[in-house]
Parts: structure tokens; sequence; C-alpha cells
């Protein structure tokens, strides 16, 4: 597709547009970083360089997910500022030992059976499904949630994970599955199970 | 773990381990040999896939 030759937004424009995401961006880094300060700093440094990169970005339908990438790197320089702090976060969460015992009954087979969520796809273009998600995501503790968007989010390798917060790949696998199993048990009491919203057809 | 037959604990753990790293064949043997006679293990595994996806669409649905 040729670009148009008046594409470029102007500063203004785009300015307002830039300050119009700063909400939706201290959202996802507070999902991610469970810490307010952390989370204005990586906010602050991501609006400072699409300010800075903006001339050179002529798609403006895509500048949403462009800035949600720079964020995400920025996310990542936080934690290896603050990797002690992450990393006995993790620790702590690992020594806690959520066994999810709950879930099983003593033969180790599952104590009640899950609901069948159906066809979610209506529920994925549904905002309040999402606000949903991200109610879950907040109760779950920090270092779970850290792990799981690392993996599921961002797309990290499992192995870089272990590696940010400094964790053995077992515990990495512990925290990962806790998470999941956390949030499938929220997802299904406070959406799939209670409104049970599904579209058909 | 000699056995080929698994509890739903550890097929969850299975489950949950897929989708962060590739599974040796005897644990995907194990796998599939349990979700063939559990439905409420292949259940959870649709679940999990359905959150995957949940998640990444947070890059446009967040803080809507």
């Amino acid at each position: 597709m040729a670009r148009p030759v008046d594409s470029e937004p102007a500063a203004g424009d785009a300015g307002q547009l830039l300050g119009a995401l700063r909400p939706t961006l201290l959202r996802l880094a507070r999902l991610q970083l469970r810490n307010e300060a952390w989370a204005e700093d990586a906010v602050s440094e991501t609006l400072l360089a699409a300010v800075e990169g903006l001339r050179g970005f002529d798609r403006r339908s895509q500048l949403r997910t462009w800035v949600v990438g720079i964020l995400k790197h920025k996310i990542i320089d936080q934690f290896r500022r603050s990797g002690r702090e992450v990393s006995l976060d993790a620790q702590a969460e690992v020594d806690g030992g959520d066994d999810l015992e709950e879930l099983f009954a003593a033969d180790g087979h599952r104590a009640a059976p899950p609901v069948d969520w159906g066809d979610p796809q209506g529920s994925l273009e549904r905002t309040e499904f999402f606000a949903v998600l991200q109610a879950c995501l907040d109760q779950l503790p920090a270092a779970l949630a850290r792990a799981f968007l690392l993996r599921e989010w961002m797309g990290f390798e499992t192995a870089d994970i272990c590696k940010e917060l400094q964790v053995t790949s077992t515990n990495c696998f512990v925290m990962l599955y806790r998470a999941r199993m956390r949030l499938r048990e929220c997802l299904e009491a406070r959406w799939f199970a209670g409104e049970a919203p599904t579209r058909h057809g | 773990m000699a056995s080929i037959l698994i509890t739903c604990r550890q097929a969850h753990a299975l489950l949950s381990g897929q989708r962060d790293a590739t599974l040796g064949w005897r644990q995907r043997l194990r796998l599939r040999i349990h979700l063939l006679g559990c439905d409420a293990c292949a259940i959870v595994g649709r679940n999990l896939a359905l959150l995957g996806r949940a998640v990444r669409a947070l890059d446009l649905h967040a803080g809507d």
C-alpha cells in the first residue's frame, strides 16, 4: 500500500494520541511490574521514546501496537534495574508452597470438574471480559503475575524468564503452573460460570 | 513416574508445561493417553490455550 504524502501526523495531534494512550500503558505496566513507581517510570520512558521516534512512524493505525511494543522493552529494563527485589519476591513465592490442593482429590484426580467455556471467541471481543482478566491478574501474587506475563504476554522463552527472576528452571515451571491454574479458576468463577455470556453463531 | 497412567494433577502440570517447553516423548504419550479418557483435563487444556490468547489480546484491549 502506497503511503499517502500527508500521512505524517502533526506534532500536536500525535501528542494527543500518545497522551490518550497513557492510562492504558500505565495499566499494562502495573499488571506486569506490580509496583507503582516502576510502572510510572516505565511509562514515562515509553512516552519519551515514542515522541522521539514518532517522526519516522507513518502507520498511525498501528500506533497503539507500536507504543505497547516500546513499553514491553521498558518493562524489561525496569526488571533488570530492580533485579534483587524481583528475585526475592519470586523466591518467597516458591518457598510459600501454594500446592493448589483444593483442586485435586487425595488420589490426584480432579475434585470438581471444570466448566467447559464453550466457544469463548465472543468473550475475546468484549471489553468486560478484559476487565475481569485484569482483575484476576491483579489478584495473583506479584511473582506469579510477573512470570506469567513475561511468558504469555511478552513471549519470553522460559529459560530467559528464569534468568530474569533468578530462580531455578523447576521453580520457574512451578510458578507458571500456579499462575495459570489460579487464573483459570478466577476466570471460571468470575466470567464463564457466572454470567456465562457465550454468544452463539 | 514409571507408569504410563498419570493422575489429573500430573496431567495439569504437563498441560501447563507444554506451553513453556517441548515435552519429552514419554511425557507427551502419558498426557495424550490421559486426555483420551479425561474430559476434565481436556477442558483445562483448552482453557489454558484460550488464556494465552486472551493475554496476548491485552495489547489491544487492556485498560479500556
